[in-house]
């Protein structure tokens, strides 16, 4: 069954501070939906409620529009993979993707087909006699998500289900996870700091700060219209340039102590004369050299920023640059296919970049 | 209000179980220690200090209690110097055969020291083995009184030879805990062997040091079977069990009491305080890599050396024992003239030795469900639960750790005399929650270490998936530490068959009498009594050392976690 879930004004209190805030969420039913953001931010929180483990202080679960809050974790059908795995060390690993059938007295015989059909999907198969100990940190992970998906659960929970496996494998879990959320199509909620797992998997993000949600969308809408600075630095990284509104109108004119910025895209709201932010992607800067476009006059669709090269890094199909613009902001740029360079460190350059590329955003205090 | 409650994972259930343990703890450990303070001052013209100014003005009563607590000192600094360097050579170094010998340091143990007083008494006495070894090899020509000096330091011997151990476990597990990193730092400054001991080691091992010296302190100050045997009267702990008898008569009984529990509270306090200092070993441990290496030949014959040595020194008193069990007659010759197993025979037809046999499995059986059941109970509230008063419950499953069964046994004979409880009439009850409180530390700490060595997130996946919060303990938490249970049980029962003080002070009728007790009863006859004695204290050391091997064998290298403070 393909189950809606609702997060509706849930606090949580732990301790003494508000680890979930006031959450309002809507999760469509089938959706492939991303909890985001920095360790302590609250997303483990908010997962572990609607798996039933914490009930709200204030407001409610809904699944398909009926309330959960009151409804034990054993209860709510809800398939759970958590961070270190949890398979239980003294059962194998068909005893472990059995157990939550046993649970629901399913009959011996499809049992056995249902588990051998799950640890098929995770690929396996060949390991249904081993102990969990026996297994690496990939194999263990799949038994963990066999086993939450043999139930056929309403809603998958993953808890940064990738976060212990290494890098290269982090990478393909991605693929393989995607392509069993397309081959069963239930809701699935996923919880990770990992803003590259996010964007590449996600359905749509919901990135969180403190407790609360600072912004929802799908990976395109979160990458190109940020609304906050925070959004705009945790998703993909950007550079913030600190300056105030001078003009609202067709285009947005920000004046910057290394120059004039101007800017196509500004959040709803912001009024001339506010401190804001010009958040460039790192991809969005063209370096040229300093001296070429000396005597144009810049046109308003495309901006064109001095700095002063502080270090370079090559990356094989990329070229990273760190530089200093007049106002000593730091910013970075990324070239891709980098030529043979001649660029020195201690060079002066010209950052050119559009218009449409800048997103204007009401300055904050950045951080967790 | 509601701000507290959310804190607190509180409900009806938790509640009840809360409730249920506190009135355990108040009604079996707070009350009788209560009782015993109120009577030591209050009199009937109300609060009163006239029992104290007499127990202080008494040169005879101030002796006493110097003895008891030199007793314990002394105890403390031999068993010190005997595990120091077993600590050192067993942790820091690998060499063959080192399990074994491990097993062997463990071996006092299993023999309480009031039984190996018997066999001490049989070997040194004037006219025992040892005297008439050297006489007839001419090297003395008077016999030798050993056990001179009023008895203090055969006890001293008896008590530091059954209390090694215990300080072993805790040097060697503190020494296990000292990150070497931290070692290799100070050699990395320059520091030499015998700096590096002095200034890192031994500091970072003291808060575990002093975990293990307040256990082995605690027992001897308080312990009440050796010196007993040994007759050596001017100690507090015998001098408490000869007022039970007329406590009602005579108040003094009481104010030995409080003075017990004082001392007791204040070495605790000075013990974790000012000398065990920060727990230091909780700090910065990434990684910790074992610190031992092989060893020499050299070394290795040094370490078999030592602790063969000292093991020999250690089974002496047990020797004795067994010789004892084995004869009927053994007067005036190095080693018994006849030997005979008829002794254990006659354990099993002896009325008194095959009633307090059952007495004791029975006792020790009931006292063990019991340890069980709370020591879980507890366990898991302390482990999984956020529960009101935690720390409290937490200090509470502790405080007999820190309680000598004399005085808890004194407290209910004091506290339950003329109730439905009155131990006069049938000391079962109380003896079997005697029992239980004295070995509920033992549990508790074995049943916690499980809960916290076994996941949370185990038992979640398991309601997650279906399964009922009783299941999923069942089913999940239950077997995983399950292996801990076993140990933690099987330790409170041989305990319990072998428990002394609580068991002299509060059997008082032949047809209650445990063990113990038939054992004392029995020494004190003559004729056969020593003989069937004998023979029963080996029985019982077979159980505790079998106990001792099956709880080594489930709770592994982390025995010595449970004998501490």
């Amino acid at each position: 069954m393909m189950v809606s879930v609702k997060f509706d004004s849930v606090t949580k209190i732990l301790g003494q501070s508000r680890a979930v805030d006031n959450l309002t969420l809507d999760i469509g039913a089938g959706e492939l939906f991303f909890l985001l953001g920095p360790s302590g931010c609250g997303k483990t929180t908010a997962l572990r409620t609607v798996a039933g483990f914490y009930t709200p202080d204030d407001g409610r679960i809904l699944f398909n529009g009926q309330d959960q809050s009151r409804v034990p974790p054993h209860k709510r059908n809800t398939g759970m993979v958590f961070q270190n795995y949890a398979l239980w060390p003294h059962m194998d690993v068909q005893s472990n993707v059995a157990y939550g059938l046993k649970m629901r007295r399913v009959s011996e015989a499809e049992k056995k087909q249902r588990v051998r059909h799950a640890l098929e999907i995770v690929h396996m198969e060949a390991y249904a006699e081993r102990m969990p100990n026996q297994l690496s940190g990939g194999q263990q992970q799949r038994v963990a998500l066999a086993r939450a998906l043999v139930i056929e659960p309403d809603v998958v929970l993953l808890d940064e289900p990738l976060s212990n496996l290494d890098a290269k494998l982090r990478v393909e879990m991605r693929t393989q996870i995607k392509d069993i959320h397309l081959k069963i199509g239930r809701t699935m909620i996923y919880v990770t700091h990992d803003q590259a797992e996010a964007l590449s998997m996600a359905d749509r993000i919901a990135v969180m700060r403190r407790g609360r949600v600072v912004q929802a969308g799908t990976p395109h809408e979160l990458y190109t219209r940020p609304e906050s600075a925070f959004v705009a630095e945790f998703i993909g990284g950007t550079n913030l340039l600190r300056g105030t509104l001078e003009e609202v109108d067709d285009l947005l004119t920000v004046k910057t102590q290394a120059g004039i910025v101007h800017a196509k895209n500004g959040v709803k709201g912001i009024q001339r004369g506010d401190p804001v932010f010009c958040s460039v992607r790192p991809e969005s800067l063209r370096l040229k050299p300093a001296g070429e476009s000396r005597g144009k006059v810049p046109s308003t669709a495309t901006n064109e920023l001095i700095g002063e090269v502080l270090s370079m890094m090559y990356l094989g199909d990329n070229e990273q640059y760190s530089l200093r613009l007049a106002d000593s902001a730091l910013v970075r740029a990324v070239e891709y296919n980098p030529p043979t360079n001649k660029t020195k460190i201690g060079d002066r350059l010209a950052l050119e970049f559009d218009a449409q590329a800048v997103v204007v955003l009401p300055q904050e205090e950045l951080g967790d | 209000m509601t701000n507290w409650l959310r804190r607190h994972d509180l409900n009806l259930a938790n509640g009840a179980v809360l409730l249920f343990l506190w009135l355990f703890f108040i009604v079996f450990m707070l009350y009788p220690l209560g009782y015993v303070f109120s009577n030591a001052f209050f009199t009937e013209d109300g609060f009163s200090l006239v029992f104290m100014k007499l127990m202080f003005s008494s040169p005879n009563n101030t002796i006493i209690l110097a003895n008891s607590v030199n007793l314990g000192l002394a105890v403390t600094l031999f068993t010190t110097v005997l595990s120091l360097p077993l600590a050192l050579l067993l942790v820091r170094y690998n060499f063959p055969g080192k399990g074994l010998l491990n097993g062997l340091i463990l071996i006092p143990m299993v023999l309480p020291p009031f039984v190996g007083a018997i066999g001490m008494r049989q070997l040194l006495a004037r006219f025992g083995s040892v005297n008439l070894l050297l006489l007839e090899m001419g090297v003395i020509d008077q016999p030798i009184d050993w056990l001179g000096g009023g008895s203090f330091w055969g006890v001293v011997i008896l008590e530091s030879l059954h209390l090694y151990p215990i300080m072993y476990l805790n040097l060697a597990a503190a020494l296990a805990n000292v990150d070497p990193s931290l070692e290799e730092a100070a050699k990395n400054m320059g520091a030499n062997s015998f700096k590096l001991f002095t200034t890192v080691t031994f500091p970072l091992m003291l808060p575990g040091y002093f975990a293990g010296a307040i256990i082995v302190f605690i027992w001897a100050f308080t312990d009440l079977g050796t010196p007993l045997v040994f007759e050596y009267r001017e100690v507090i702990a015998v001098q408490i069990f000869n007022m039970v008898t007329d406590l009602h008569q005579n108040p003094m009984g009481y104010a030995f009491v409080v003075a017990v529990i004082v001392l007791t509270l204040f070495f605790f306090y000075l013990s974790k305080r000012v000398l065990g200092g920060g727990r230091y070993e909780m700090l910065g441990r990434g990684h910790v890599a074992s610190a031992a290496r092989p060893a020499s030949a050299t070394m290795t014959v040094v370490a078999y050396t030592v602790v063969l040595g000292i093991s020999a020194l250690a089974l002496i008193p047990h020797l004795g024992v067994l010789l004892t069990s084995l004869t009927h007659r053994w007067f005036l010759s190095v080693l018994p003239s006849e030997y005979t197993v008829k002794f254990y025979q006659d354990v099993f037809s002896h009325n008194l030795a095959l009633l307090s046999i059952k007495n004791s499995l029975l006792l020790s059986s009931l006292s063990t469900i019991i340890d069980i059941v709370l020591g879980v109970t507890i366990a898991y509230l302390l482990a999984r639960k956020r529960v009101p008063g935690r720390g409290v419950l937490d200090a509470l499953a502790m405080l007999p750790l820190a309680l000598p069964g004399l005085v808890l046994a004194f407290g209910y004979v004091a506290a339950f005399s003329a109730t439905p409880l009155d131990p006069r009439i049938n000391p079962v009850p109380l003896l079997v929650i005697a029992y239980a409180v004295r070995r509920l530390p033992y549990m508790v700490r074995a049943a916690y270490a499980g809960f916290q060595q076994t996941s949370v997130a185990l038992e979640e996946a398991s309601i997650n998936l279906g399964a009922s919060p009783m299941k999923a303990f069942l089913q999940i938490t239950m077997p995983l530490i399950f292996a801990n249970l076993i140990a933690g049980a099987v330790l409170s029962f041989s305990f319990a068959m072998l428990e002394v003080s609580d068991s002299l002070i509060l059997a008082s009728k032949e047809q209650h009498y445990p063990i113990t007790k038939a054992i004392y009863a029995l020494l004190g006859r003559i004729a056969d009594g020593p003989y069937i004695a004998s023979a029963m204290g080996i029985l019982g050391l077979l159980l505790l050392a079998g106990s001792l091997f099956i709880a080594g064998r489930f709770f592994g290298r982390r025995m010595g976690e449970l004998f501490r403070a």
